[in-house]
């Protein structure tokens, strides 16, 4: 027994130093100070990629970046309980719209005192919003990003159905619906196409708050007097971000969310479980996603024709704004550094290369200036949709906690609950949390 | 005759019957065995394909690839995983013996007050869930420094109340004659410990060692709450992390990791199946 | 535990924290969501103990006779047992995918409807009773051939002597002498139970509605995401004190049959 205690010390010493933070190595000659490694935290498939990160390095050779993944829909979890335990990776990647939440609690650091002079007028204001907490700008911003409605043009031709290539004349989820009940092949257990593909945001699951969270939105009026529900449904938070109740409960959030479960329970036209891959594989007629998805498209040719229409709406359009940043942890012991790699990265030419490979709609003026592709369709809906529909997720100091109880009630939905009881039971919850 | 003739037949319909259930048995434990491991050798578009409709190709990888384990152990550091989950198992058998043995000697072989209310107690945790306490548990394991290192994830579990209620067991069918004979020889507590009772208890100390690895591999929990960086992860989170929850990007290699996973307790098992049920026929024949 | 439960306050942020009293409690008590995950948790122990217990005492019994192939079924049984819960959990989540499933794939390969499972309100609990059941038999059914192995061999030799056939000999000499050890089940059963909490973070995050949000998960939430640590301590001493008290029950009576 006296060995196996033994060997037990010896492979944790092996194991050992797994605790630790940023660290310098020692010095060459190259780099007197030493190598310095910086931890980086990102969701899978998100920026920076890795030829981003491959490129810094061989610009800085003294710094080394080591990054760690987990998947989008633990991302926020993760954070949560990296931050607790005092020990965080001193770059984190996160969901924008948590900006709020993060600064407040002491999470991020930040950026203000690094970013070049004049840098703030560069960003476009929905990044700028998202991005800044009492004054202070937490994150550059790497991306923003937009949902349209993508469709098999294919198979739409046969129907002789077209799609409106404009905002102006965007469908509303009503005429949306006739087109997608027209499009599905087969129902009940057998269906052969899908009219609307699942989402495959988040955790695969409905509910996910970026995409599905619109249906009831867009039930509400921005420009109705703001004492009236119809506003409140728009908003879906109160402005200073500590009310849910009489916002995401109103009779035409109930509307809202009434229509999107009908999608999946009286219509049958989306599964309730996740398939992967069900549009590129030409399972279904539609599907919401961002612009990133068309990189993906371009890249892999499905082998059908495929074009973009805006995303539909029930009264009023709206697209939810905001992406995946990167932001520096207010524990690094390397802030500088860290900042650097942050604002490099998210600025200049990686964010020029990036838009382009990854069709993602540019945070900065300068740099959507040189990307003549914004103005061209299809890419030009989700540039066009950013400006004239474009409002952030509801911004909150606990937007975490928003998204979190938010989306399982829509996932609730989505199976089946009764949108009324569902809604009231998660302001309920939410009520104590934001109101804290 | 004729009564003969309805045994014969009573006898037939017997084997009959004992073959369905059989049958019944193993279709139902093994079948979504075979599908995991048949599905981890294919790609995902022949997992779905070969579901429909289900047939013998659901079980077998007609063209097996290797794909998804080497993406496992190259992209997913499932190699560091494993590693860490043996070396956080290892230590925490090692420390579950060492500190179940000297608290089981002291209990049955030194006469203290109230050493029945201490055992009593003891074994009250056991039926407390204990993973209702991972708040509070964090905060000290964070408060003292070591969150995210490989000690916190198994120093908390070595003071095993089951470990201990099994080793006091054995410890007790132990005749006190030769601790006796031992201490007219002037051996000290330490040396009977030693060299006395340890020696005679091997197949307990054996089946406590087992069914602690098995728990300690197969944790959730509190890994999931006390282990934050990849280097830390242990090869149940690594699974868990490709899962969960809902669809996956790729059903292969969850079905890979749920293979590699599982392979090292089940080969364990196989061949030590008999320590694994005495230490649960302990627990029930003696509790 | 019972300190931190009087505060409000964050994880990210511990150091800033408000005392609140017993609000944590008051707001426990009133709060439907709570009072839901502790009745779907007892529902779950109870209804996993309703089916574990018969299947794996006819099992055992099984078991106990002289069977060809008694050893690799009971190795096939054990199997799910030194599985972990989060492979398992893995591993039914798809066997039980309403669109890709095998379970639905052989459903229809039998000409019947396809079953929601997890996405539906009615089913999801009684799905995660079922694997736990499939998961935990193996267990069980080790405990009460165990037990039946204890009884001594002439008291059935006897009855059958009198003349007993094999039902009457079960129902007449085994069950009576069986009761500790199929208390002790219910004890070990009870335990696992109550701690589920795989099930519910990989195969259905609690839902849907709440059905299969079982307090270990409902507290793992509440600390970590929703940022309420003060609240899940409250939650947490609220579960250990009827824990505690259910565990004593059985613990009182298995010491009356201590003796048979």
């Amino acid at each position: 027994m006296i060995k196996s205690v033994l060997l037990c010390a010896s492979l944790l010493m092996l194991a050992g130093g797994s605790a630790r933070a940023a660290e310098r190595g020692s010095p060459t000659p190259a780099c007197p100070q030493g190598v310095l490694t910086l931890r980086l935290l990102r969701s899978i498939n998100n920026p920076p990629q890795p030829d981003v990160v491959a490129a810094w390095e061989a610009a800085n050779p003294c710094v080394k970046i080591e990054v760690n993944e987990v998947p989008f829909g633990q991302l926020a979890d993760k954070i949560s309980v990296l931050a607790a335990s005092g020990n965080p990776p001193d770059i984190l990647g996160y969901d924008g719209p948590n900006t709020a939440s993060y600064a407040a609690a002491g999470v991020l650091l930040p950026l203000d005192p690094f970013l070049p002079a004049g840098f703030k007028d560069d960003v476009t204001q929905a990044s700028l919003t998202e991005h800044s907490y009492l004054g202070k700008l937490y994150s550059p911003g790497t991306q923003q990003t937009t949902l349209a409605m993508f469709y098999n043009a294919t198979l739409l031709d046969k129907l002789d159905i077209h799609p409106p290539r404009d905002l102006k004349s965007g469908w509303t989820w009503a005429q949306a619906l006739e087109a997608i009940k027209k499009c599905q092949q087969g129902d009940g257990d057998d269906v052969a196409i899908w009219g609307l593909a699942p989402s495959h945001f988040g955790t695969g699951q409905p509910g996910f708050v970026y995409r599905d969270l619109l249906f009831q939105r867009s039930a509400g009026d921005p420009k109705a007097p703001p004492d009236s529900s119809a506003y409140k449904t728009y908003f879906a938070i109160s402005p200073d971000g500590k009310t849910a109740d009489g916002w995401l409960n109103t009779p035409e959030a109930i509307a809202g969310a009434t229509f999107y479960r009908d999608l999946f329970n009286v219509a049958k036209v989306t599964p309730k479980a996740g398939i992967p891959t069900a549009f590129q594989d030409g399972h279904a007629c539609f599907t919401l996603d961002t612009s990133y998805f068309m990189a993906g498209l371009i890249k892999n040719d499905p082998g059908f024709k495929w074009g973009v229409t805006p995303l539909p709406y029930i009264r009023s359009p709206i697209v939810h704004t905001g992406s995946v940043t990167l932001g520096v942890s207010s524990k690094t012991k390397y802030p500088a550094e860290a900042a650097k790699f942050v604002i490099d990265v998210s600025t200049g030419t990686p964010a020029e290369a990036y838009a382009h490979r990854a069709r993602i709609l540019p945070v900065l003026k300068s740099v959507g200036g040189k990307m003549p592709e914004l103005n061209e369709y299809p890419l030009s809906i989700f540039y066009a949709e950013l400006t004239a529909w474009g409002q952030p997720r509801p911004p909150s100091p606990h937007f975490a906690q928003y998204d979190k109880v938010v989306s399982d009630a829509l996932r609730d939905i989505a199976y089946g609950a009764d949108p009324k009881t569902r809604l009231d039971a998660a302001v309920r919850t939410l009520q104590p949390i934001l109101s804290r | 005759m004729r009564s003969n003739k309805v045994l014969v037949v009573r006898a037939t319909l017997r084997v009959l019957a004992a073959g369905v259930i059989l049958a019944a048995i193993i279709v139902v434990f093994l079948l979504p065995y075979a599908w995991i491991v048949a599905s981890s050798f294919k790609p995902q578009a022949t997992i779905f394909r070969d579901l429909n409709p289900v047939g013998w190709r659901s079980f077998v990888p007609i063209n097996p690839t290797l794909d998804n384990v080497v993406h496992l152990f190259t992209q997913r550091g499932v190699g560091r995983a494993l590693l860490n989950s043996a070396i956080i198992s290892a230590c925490q058998v090692a420390g579950t013996l060492t500190l179940c043995s000297l608290a089981a000697y002291g209990l049955t072989r030194i006469r203290f007050r109230g050493s029945g209310i201490v055992f009593v107690l003891i074994l009250m945790t056991f039926l407390l869930p204990i993973e209702s306490l991972m708040v509070p548990l964090y905060q000290v394991v964070a408060h003292i420094g070591l969150q995210d290192t490989l000690v916190a994830a198994f120093i908390p579990w070595i003071a095993s109340p089951f470990g201990l209620f099994l080793l006091r067991q054995a410890f007790e069918e132990l005749p006190r004659e030769l601790d006796d004979a031992a201490t007219i020889d002037g051996a000290g507590h330490l040396r009977i410990f030693w060299s006395i009772v340890l020696p005679n208890v091997r197949t307990a100390l054996a089946t406590l060692a087992l069914v602690t690895f098995l728990f300690s591999w197969n944790s959730f929990l509190w890994p999931l709450v006390i282990l934050q960086s990849p280097e830390n992860q242990v090869i149940q989170l690594a699974i868990a992390q490709s899962v969960a929850p809902g669809q996956l990007p790729n059903w292969g290699e969850t079905f890979a990791g749920a293979t590699v996973a599982t392979l090292p307790l089940i080969l364990l098992f196989v061949f030590l199946q008999r320590f694994f049920v005495r230490g649960i026929a302990m627990t029930g024949v003696k509790g | 535990m019972l300190r931190d439960s009087l505060y409000s306050y964050q994880l990210l942020n511990p150091d800033d924290r408000l005392f609140v009293g017993l609000q944590n409690y008051a707001e426990l008590l009133t709060n439907p969501d709570t009072l839901q995950s502790f009745g779907v948790t007892f529902g779950f122990a109870a209804g996993t103990i309703a089916v574990v217990i018969p299947l794996s005492f006819l099992l055992a019994v099984y078991l106990n006779g002289r069977l060809p192939m008694r050893a690799v079924v009971r190795t096939v049984v054990f199997l799910p047992v030194v599985t972990s819960a989060v492979v398992i959990a893995t591993m039914w989540t798809f066997l039980l995918d309403p669109a890709n499933g095998l379970i639905n794939g052989a459903l229809s390969g039998l000409g019947l409807p396809r079953l929601a499972f997890l996405t539906s309100k009615s089913q999801a609990l009684p799905s995660v009773v079922l694997v736990t059941v499939w998961q935990q038999l193996g267990f069980a059914t080790v405990l009460f051939l165990s037990g039946l192995q204890g009884i001594p061999n002439e008291l059935e030799d006897a009855a059958r002597v009198d003349g007993a056939s094999a039902l009457q000999r079960l129902r007449h000499v085994v069950l009576p002498l069986m009761g500790r050890t199929t208390l002790f089940v219910v004890v070990i059963m009870t335990v696992f139970a109550l701690q589920s909490f795989a099930p519910s973070l990989i195969m259905t995050s609690g839902g849907p509605e709440g059905t299969t949000n079982f307090v270990v998960y409902n507290i793992y939430q509440t600390a970590f995401s929703l940022q309420q640590p003060g609240m899940a301590s409250a939650i947490s001493a609220v579960f250990m004190f009827i824990v505690l008290g259910i565990s004593l029950v059985q613990m009182g009576l298995l010491r009356t049959k201590w003796n048979y």
